[in-house]
């Protein structure tokens, strides 16, 4: 075990580096490349193509040349046919920024795999494959732990600070960091009340370049989803949503008479369940999911949604590869 | 709707108890979930779905509300009070003639209305001071019985309802009317209940003015056959054998088609097939042979409403010698009529009658003043007895004859056309007797019973008159030998209508100086009754003869039976009727049968059990 990474707050086994992703699965998220639907508009040069022109291979365009041009870039072999000088242009590639926003709330962390260590599979794959492409991966964990009550901290095992994992999480670059990138990544631990609206906002506007946007969370937020995706939308990011939901919420088991406690909020609800009415309980969570599934559909978002006991390589090979997010 | 036990009212402050119970917190299961946001939209969208949403939650909460209220109700035991059953005072008359038999109402109609009397009693108020009410049972069968004197005690009326029993009779509701009225008279919001079909009602003697009568009307149709007459003659062509009269009336809307058998003795002696238009009657006669006294049954073999009158019996007894004396100075016509008027006839003749006890079945005094007056029947020709007629006794001659009752037995298939008579006695009715043939001035023919004697008073000399050259004279004599006859009128004693009391005069039975004794009768399908006779007794009275049948009757060393029947058309007719009159210009109303003054707790305790068990599902519904 890493230095520094200590046992989440909740019982559940943290998954370590390893457990984090199998080497099988690492390997072949090698191969896959992310897509982007757009020219990288970072102004760092990656390996991207962008719509910059620049140094490359690529070539891209001729102007006529002024004053103070690079003769180095003279195409000589034009003048010598028509007399005039014409400057030759290449491409430049870019890097694509890839942000991913992971829900660190404490809702998610319910199931049997919890859905923060599901969220955290997902960020790690997704941004190993940007690595691996020479992408530039932001994880923008929220709640922020300064927004966090502070964590009754164990004495037994020395820990860093949850911002210390954070920040080391923020612009991360090169295959050569994916090590260390995993290792921040399991150092996380989610807690606290999320502001999904706030903290989409904010990731939109601290991004210097749009780009793709990972939202990994259970989008169960009594603040809605709507105002966080807009400003992404507007943002001009490419924006994959995936709705990690626990096995018990899609099919509870307890029954009778309930007070429900929101795990983040502390609200009550009374209510009187029965397996009669477990049908209709469903029905209203399939009516929330193709809500949402409807309302990203309307604005260009790949949506999807799965539960925490879901197979990661079925979700990450077969379901992101067909609905392209990455080939 | 009114309650007989209002204080258990009390018990209502139960209810606000189980509100409190769900007033009190319920202790529900704590869970830690992810988020309750799809729990707010999953109640939210049942909620919007379902109206009663809010309510539901409480279905509990109303369903023991509601079974509490209901045995609250139950126990405060609601009824509803009937116009019919407020009277402090009520007599209840039950009809229990031969048509409450009827079977158009299941079980029966006397069933049927015994019921709805027992709904009487139920509704009957009970209790101390002013409120409580009073009932009295009767049954109106061939005569009224109070079955139970005028009490508040359920249990004994319901007994006394129980303990009635239809019989055979015809309906004789006049004196249980009566009785009833002069039982209310004078007693303020004291009423009459008559439970009844209204068939053969005959009230047309009883006159009564406010009297409080509820007519309760029970049956619903009247599809009804029945042997209606039934008597037995000598065969007039063959003395040795029987002439069966008989007819059967159809009071139903269709055709009937059935069999009529016939049986001496219980064995069959022969069946005919007869059919019966709507409303029709057909009379049937039945020649048959009879080795020796017996009885002679009818039986129409037809299912219909009512059994009782398809079957009729008889008793024939063997025709006796008739002893018959003429006292006469000479009258070949009145011999030789005499002589011819039946096979049996036994005629002697003499100049005056000397010998109070001699055995004669009648004698005929032919213009002759007797030295001793005869003690049996007589037929008085020109006889002046001056202890038969009041005022005195004149003369009349040539007396013109006006009028003759042709419907006397007497007088059957007689006419007095074209008789003239020369002179004769004349003198005023007597009470005992009632004028046969008139004439302006003086009756001519008599006919009447003095004590226990018949007399035939013929005013004038047949010869000085031309009737003995006339037709009707062979014929009028023959009727008179056979009413004279002491058997013959001793026959009609043995065939009586069910309900009427059987009478026979101990004469012949009782030998002089024997001392006590004792008659057996065994009533049909009964067990037998001994009745003792003091050795003043005269007749033997049987009143208990509400069932019909044969009664057998052992007399000392006599072996006698007697039958009695319906044999009433108008009890026959089963057709039921919605008003009765009363006298000349009263008239009741059937009364819709109401439900007088009806518990209803019953249904209540129902009802609540129902609720019990729908709130038991309920709640394990809910919690599966």
């Amino acid at each position: 075990m890493p230095v520094g990474v200590g046992e989440p707050p909740h019982t559940n086994s943290v998954p370590t580096l390893s457990a984090l992703l199998t080497p099988e699965l690492l390997r072949r998220l090698e191969q896959v490349q992310l897509l982007a639907a757009r020219r990288a508009k970072s102004s760092l040069k990656g390996e991207r193509r962008s719509k910059a022109r620049g140094l490359s291979v690529e070539f891209a365009d001729h102007r006529n040349y002024v004053l103070g041009d690079d003769l180095r870039y003279l195409d000589w072999n034009l003048f010598g046919r028509l007399d005039r000088l014409f400057l030759k242009l290449y491409e430049e590639e870019r890097e694509l920024p890839v942000r991913i926003f992971l829900d660190a709330s404490e809702s998610m962390n319910f199931g049997e795999l919890t859905k923060f260590d599901f969220a955290r599979q997902v960020a790690a794959a997704v941004g190993y494959v940007a690595l691996c492409g020479f992408d530039r991966v932001t994880v923008d964990v929220f709640p922020r732990a300064d927004s966090r009550p502070a964590a009754t901290t164990d004495n037994s095992t020395i820990r860093l600070p949850q911002s210390a994992f954070e920040g080391a999480l923020r612009s991360v670059r090169g295959k050569k960091s994916a090590m260390q990138f995993f290792q921040n990544l399991t150092g996380l631990t989610a807690g606290g009340t999320a502001d999904f609206n706030g903290a989409l906002k904010r990731g939109a506007m601290e991004a210097r370049q749009a780009g793709v946007a990972v939202v990994l969370s259970d989008f169960l937020d009594s603040a809605g989803y709507e105002a966080g995706l807009t400003a992404l939308v507007g943002r001009g990011f490419q924006i994959n949503c995936v709705q990690i939901l626990a096995p018990e919420e899609l099919d509870p088991t307890t029954f009778g008479d309930l007070r429900l406690v929101d795990a983040e909020s502390g609200f009550e609800e009374e209510v009187t369940f029965g397996k009669y009415r477990l049908k209709a309980y469903q029905q209203t969570v399939a009516n929330y999911v193709q809500r949402l599934r409807e309302y990203c559909a309307g604005r260009g978002v790949r949506f999807f949604s799965v539960s925490s006991a879901t197979d990661l390589g079925e979700l990450l090979l077969k379901q992101l590869r067909a609905s392209e997010v990455w080939a | 709707m009114s309650f007989l036990t209002p204080l258990a009212f009390l018990f209502a402050l139960s209810l606000p108890a189980v509100v409190v119970f769900y007033l009190l917190k319920r202790k529900r299961v704590v869970k830690l979930v992810p988020s309750t946001l799809l729990w707010q939209k999953f109640l939210a969208e049942t909620q919007a779905s379902a109206p009663f949403q809010k309510l539901r939650h409480n279905w509990l909460l109303l369903l023991q509300l509601l079974l509490l209220l209901l045995l609250v109700l139950a126990l405060a035991r609601p009824y509803f009070a009937g116009k019919a059953g407020e009277g402090a005072l009520q007599v209840v008359i039950l009809d229990a003639s031969a048509s409450m038999q009827a079977t158009d109402e299941t079980p029966s109609r006397f069933d049927k209305a015994r019921a709805e009397a027992l709904k009487l009693v139920d509704g009957l108020k009970t209790g101390f001071g002013n409120d409580s009410q009073q009932m009295l049972v009767m049954v109106a069968g061939a005569n009224a019985e109070v079955k139970q004197s005028a009490t508040s005690e359920k249990a004994a009326l319901r007994r006394a309802f129980e303990s009635a029993k239809v019989t055979d009779s015809p309906t004789r509701l006049a004196e249980a009317l009566r009785v009833a009225e002069t039982l209310t008279r004078d007693r303020a919001g004291a009423e009459i209940h008559l439970f009844s079909d209204g068939a053969g009602v005959d009230l047309s003697e009883f006159e009564s003015k406010d009297l409080k009568l509820s007519f309760h009307r029970v049956g619903s149709r009247g599809n009804n056959a029945a042997v209606t007459t039934l008597d037995v003659k000598p065969n007039p062509e063959d003395p040795t054998r029987r002439a069966i009269f008989t007819s059967v009336a159809n009071y139903g809307l269709t055709p009937v088609d059935a069999t009529l058998e016939l049986r001496f003795d219980d064995q069959l002696v022969e069946t005919k097939a007869i059919t019966v238009g709507p409303t029709n009657t057909t009379p049937v006669v039945f020649v048959a042979g009879q080795p020796q006294d017996g009885v002679f049954t009818v039986k129409l073999n037809h299912a219909d409403d009512l059994a009782a009158d398809n079957e009729a019996r008889v008793v024939s007894r063997l025709p006796l010698p008739v002893r018959v004396l003429l006292v006469t100075k000479g009258n070949r016509f009145l011999e030789k009529a005499l002589a011819a008027a039946g096979p049996n006839v036994e005629l002697a003749t003499a100049t005056d009658f000397t010998d109070a006890d001699a055995k004669f079945d009648l004698v005929a005094l032919d213009d002759i003043t007797p030295t001793v007056w005869p003690g049996g029947n007589v037929l008085a020709i020109h006889v002046a007895h001056t202890n038969w007629f009041e005022g005195g006794i004149g003369s009349l001659d040539g007396p013109a004859i006006v009028d003759w009752r042709n419907t006397h037995p007497l007088l059957r298939f007689v006419t007095f056309d074209n008789v003239q008579i020369a002179q004769s006695l004349a003198v005023k009715t007597p009470t005992w007797a009632v004028a046969l043939v008139d004439s302006p001035q003086a009756p001519l023919v008599l006919a009447g019973e003095l004590g226990r004697q018949r007399i035939v008073w013929i005013g004038f000399d047949t010869l000085q008159s031309t009737w003995p050259l006339r037709i009707s004279y062979p014929i009028f004599l023959a009727n008179v030998v056979d009413w004279l006859n002491p058997a013959s009128a001793a026959a009609a004693q043995f065939s009586i209508r069910a309900g009427d009391a059987f009478r026979m005069p101990l004469g012949d039975y009782l030998a002089p100086g024997a001392g006590a004794l004792t008659a057996k009768i065994t009533p049909p399908g009964g067990p037998e009754r001994t009745i003792p006779l003091d050795a003043t007794a005269r007749e033997l009275v049987f009143g208990d003869t509400g069932k019909q049948g044969v009664y057998r009757v052992t007399l000392g060393t006599n072996q006698l039976a007697f039958a009695a029947n319906l044999l009433d058309p108008v009890e026959s007719n089963l057709k039921p009727r919605d008003e009765l009159s009363l006298g000349r210009r009263g008239e009741v109303t059937a009364t819709a049968l109401k439900r007088a003054n009806l518990e209803y707790w019953r249904w209540f305790a129902l009802a609540g059990l129902a609720v019990m068990m729908a709130e038991w599902w309920w709640f394990h519904r809910r919690t599966a």
